[in-house]
């Protein structure tokens, strides 16, 4: 319905983890890490995810740990 | 006062029994060494994401240890655990402090939650504070 000019709109990303104000990513909810590791069981990075420095260091701790007692995978094949 | 989280994987073909005993005599050492076990979560037997020593099972076992600081025998217990071959995986995590951090990012924005109340009260010996909700 707009006239012919280019305007898009990139949706403003939001950290998970601020947004839901959870401040202790236990490395054993295996349930929410899992959003975080796409297919090919990388950890999704902050410019997909929009996750916060801060909760992405955690984040990034908590995968290891899981990976380390295989709760989730380090890769998929 | 320092807690710690350890889990460990067993070995699926081991029984339910004597991953029972194992635990405790994991727990013994722990509780010798001058620490208390608050909780204790049998997971049971869990898929594991990737095989380990070609198992694609396990039985998983947490324990929550507490601390008054001071020595605690965890590196024996672990040291112990590396010589079982019936243990896949352990893994000890100091959560004290990541759970204080939490606590008190939570006390500065309150919203209703479930503040650990002991580490709250170690940190400034305030029980009042525990509850940001209870003052407004």
């Amino acid at each position: 319905m707009a006239r012919p000019r280019k305007v898009f709109f990139r949706r403003r990303k939001v950290c998970k983890f601020c947004a839901d104000k959870i401040d202790y990513i236990d490395y054993k909810d295996v349930k929410l890490l899992q959003q975080f590791i796409p297919e090919r069981s990388k950890i999704l990075p902050r410019r997909i995810s929009g996750t916060c420095a801060r909760h992405q260091r955690f984040l990034q701790q908590a995968i290891k740990r899981a990976r380390h007692l295989a709760l989730i995978p380090f890769t998929t094949d | 006062m320092r807690t710690y989280e350890l889990i460990f994987v067993v070995d699926p073909r081991v029984s339910d029994e004597d991953v029972v005993t194992m635990t405790q005599e994991y727990k013994a050492m722990i509780t010798a060494g001058g620490s208390t076990i608050t909780s204790e979560e049998n997971w049971g037997r869990r898929k594991l994401a990737y095989p380990i020593e070609k198992l694609g099972e396990g039985k998983y076992v947490l324990l929550n240890i507490s601390s008054e600081g001071g020595a605690t025998r965890l590196p024996e217990v672990e040291h112990r655990m590396r010589q079982n071959d019936k243990i896949l995986r352990y893994l000890t995590v100091r959560t004290d402090e990541d759970l204080k951090r939490a606590a008190r990012r939570k006390q500065a924005a309150p919203a209703a939650s479930s503040t650990p109340a002991g580490s709250e009260a170690a940190r400034d010996g305030d029980t009042e504070g525990a509850e940001p909700g209870e003052e407004i």
